[in-house]
């Protein structure tokens, strides 16, 4: 209509009138509202999440928040010495595990991939695979778990232990690092390293000075929130035996010795354990509610820490 | 390393001496006119390059057809000719930067001091330190102005204690005609200059490494007038010292800067239904601009082509 309107009779008034009126864009302000309200509905969801986790714990969490950090696991609800200590040292060391074992290990095969690997079928069937075991159940790793570091290297993990927790864990996790990894250093520009290569830089004077200081920010940011995808994790935990019962007592924070020892808890798994007993005690999801809440601030915790990471890295890359 | 180098280079010296020199191709179709007749009595000595026959590929494509000429020493070179002629190509062999593109393939001879870079036993590396390059694109890495400068010496241990990066810098810098502007804040972040101080920083980055070429692929091509004015005068104050090989679409630059002239164009082989870049005319860059051999640069040169 507007159209034809246009180039049928294209004086100098009608140009001036179809200019002047506005159209109404029906489809692209349905398209804009469509997009609106699917954003409102996620935020709606994870809000109503929230504030019904905190609610249900908010007898804990304003009563007795240290007494609830620093108890253990006890068999009735109402005992004033329950709390999630050792499921949190659980989780604590089986991420410094993580750390330790899936952030060098999946930074240095991405840098492989991304700079050294010949572009080939090879390269790209083993690319493939490593996207595969991304999508892989977590549940199946928690199988691999089982049968390799808590009876395999049982002499070494010590059987059902932090350990043996810590390196599923971060097997788990190792896909997702190499691929945020290889996306980071992929987004350098190509013209820095040319740039290098220009001057004279061997290849690994160009990855040092210019590849890796430029994707450091990418690198922290993605494996850091892999992690917290991690150490939320339950299902390998329960089969590489995570277990409520013959726990030690409070040991403290930083015991190296306990990271060997059977028997261990983590948080996702009390927080099972618990919605578990609130069959027969329904004091229980009061603490699995509160349970909840310190795992959502770990993981709080660990993203900011990333968004420090990228901050500084990005500053410190001008 | 260096000891391995200098073998070949006498090894090569000796064995490709009695080749040197300029050739006629007979090849009709494909002709190449070097005719530098004048040259001829020392043209071996001054030979920085010496180009026969080169054909690039990328996978099956063919980018550049029988190339065939010489750079010669404390001279600007420049390149011209129309998008996709081969130009750019042909300059990122000059210092291997096409050994990045893993699909790239180079046939034929491409001496430097009689030097064949493409040897198996050469180091890319030290081609690259040799001949510097400047890029289209100002490409500072997001470091300080000074960082960027000592980033060459560093690498390649030409220079390891501060006293000798401080003159080097300073050296550098003057030479690119950016000392005076960035003195002051070279601890500054080199992001903060504008783009002529940035494409200035650029050749002080590849000059600091004191090269004997320097390669400039289209460096004015995003410069306002005045920052390119910078950069060409430049270019004449630093020939004495170096050799320099441009590409440039801009054919006044070529015809202001440079000595010698090599005219691209793309080819259209209907065997094949490819298109691929053929060097149609090399000569002194009076003679390109004002008394061209072949229609097709007198054609391109003024303004003509078709």
């Amino acid at each position: 209509m507007a159209k034809s309107r246009l180039i049928g009779n294209r004086t100098n008034k009608m140009m001036v009138q179809a200019m002047q009126q506005r159209a109404f864009d029906v489809r692209g302000r349905t398209f804009q509202i469509t997009l609106l309200a699917m954003l409102l509905i996620s935020l709606f969801i994870l809000t109503v999440l929230i504030v019904d986790v905190v609610i249900d714990s908010w007898g804990i969490l304003t009563g007795r928040p240290g007494g609830f950090l620093s108890g253990t696991m006890r068999s009735l609800s109402d005992d004033p010495k329950q709390g999630v200590h050792q499921a949190l040292v659980g989780t604590f060391w089986i991420a410094v595990f993580v750390v330790v074992l899936s952030f060098p290990i999946g930074i240095c095969a991405a840098i492989w991939l991304e700079e050294y690997a010949l572009k080939n079928r090879f390269t790209r069937f083993i690319e493939l695979n490593i996207r595969n075991l991304a999508g892989v159940p977590s549940i199946v790793y928690g199988l691999l778990g089982l049968f390799l570091f808590v009876k395999g290297l049982e002499g070494l993990t010590g059987g059902k232990s932090i350990a043996s927790a810590g390196i599923t864990l971060a097997i788990l996790v190792l896909p997702i690092v190499i691929i945020t990894a290889q996306e980071a250093i992929r987004a350098v520009p190509q013209e820095l390293k040319e740039g290098a290569y220009g001057v004279g830089a061997t290849k690994w004077a160009m990855v040092r000075s210019q590849v890796l200081p430029y994707a450091a920010p990418g690198i922290f940011t993605g494996t850091l929130l892999s992690m917290s995808r991690g150490i939320g994790e339950a299902a390998p935990l329960l089969l590489v035996g995570a277990v409520s019962g013959r726990l030690g007592s409070n040991s403290g924070f930083f015991d190296l010795s306990g990271v060997t020892a059977e028997h261990f808890m983590a948080m996702p798994v009390i927080i099972v354990e618990w919605v578990q007993n609130s069959g027969r005690d329904p004091g229980f999801a009061e603490a699995a509610a509160a349970a909840i809440v310190v795992l959502l601030v770990f993981v709080i915790l660990m993203n900011a820490a990333a968004i420090f990471l990228r901050n500084h890295f990005e500053k410190k890359r001008g | 390393m260096e000891t391995v180098t200098k073998t070949i280079k006498t090894d090569q010296m000796q064995q490709t001496e009695p080749q040197a020199g300029p050739r006629i191709n007979l090849d009709i179709d494909h002709t190449v006119q070097s005719t530098m007749q004048a040259d001829t009595t020392n043209a071996a000595e001054n030979a920085v390059f010496e180009i026969e026959d080169l054909n690039v590929y990328y996978g099956d494509f063919q980018a550049v057809h029988n190339a065939t000429f010489t750079v010669y020493k404390h001279e600007i070179t420049a390149m011209i000719g129309p998008s996709g002629c081969g130009k750019t190509t042909v300059l990122r062999c000059f210092n291997r930067m096409n050994d990045l593109i893993p699909s790239a393939r180079i046939e034929g001879r491409l001496n430097f001091h009689n030097v064949p870079i493409y040897d198996p036993r050469v180091d890319p590396v030290e081609v690259r330190r040799r001949i510097g390059m400047v890029f289209q694109k100002p490409n500072p890495f997001p470091k300080s102005i000074y960082d960027n400068i000592a980033f060459g010496p560093r690498v390649t241990g030409i220079a390891k204690k501060k006293s000798d990066l401080d003159d080097i810098m300073e050296r550098s810098l003057r030479r690119a005609a950016l000392w005076e502007e960035v003195k002051d804040r070279l601890k500054d972040s080199a992001l903060g200059l504008s783009g002529g101080q940035q494409q200035r920083l650029c050749i002080a980055r590849a000059i600091a490494v004191d090269p004997d070429v320097l390669l400039m692929d289209e460096p004015c091509s995003a410069l306002d007038p005045i920052a390119t004015a910078h950069i060409e005068d430049l270019m004449q104050k630093i020939k004495d010292d170096y050799t320099i090989i441009i590409v440039t679409h801009n054919m006044q630059q070529a015809a202001r800067i440079s000595n010698r002239t090599a005219f691209f164009t793309t080819h259209f082989d209907s065997t094949t239904d490819q298109r691929c870049g053929l060097l149609v005319e090399y000569d002194r860059t009076e003679t390109i601009f004002s008394n061209p051999t072949d229609e097709r640069t007198e054609n391109y040169v003024t303004g003509r082509f078709g």
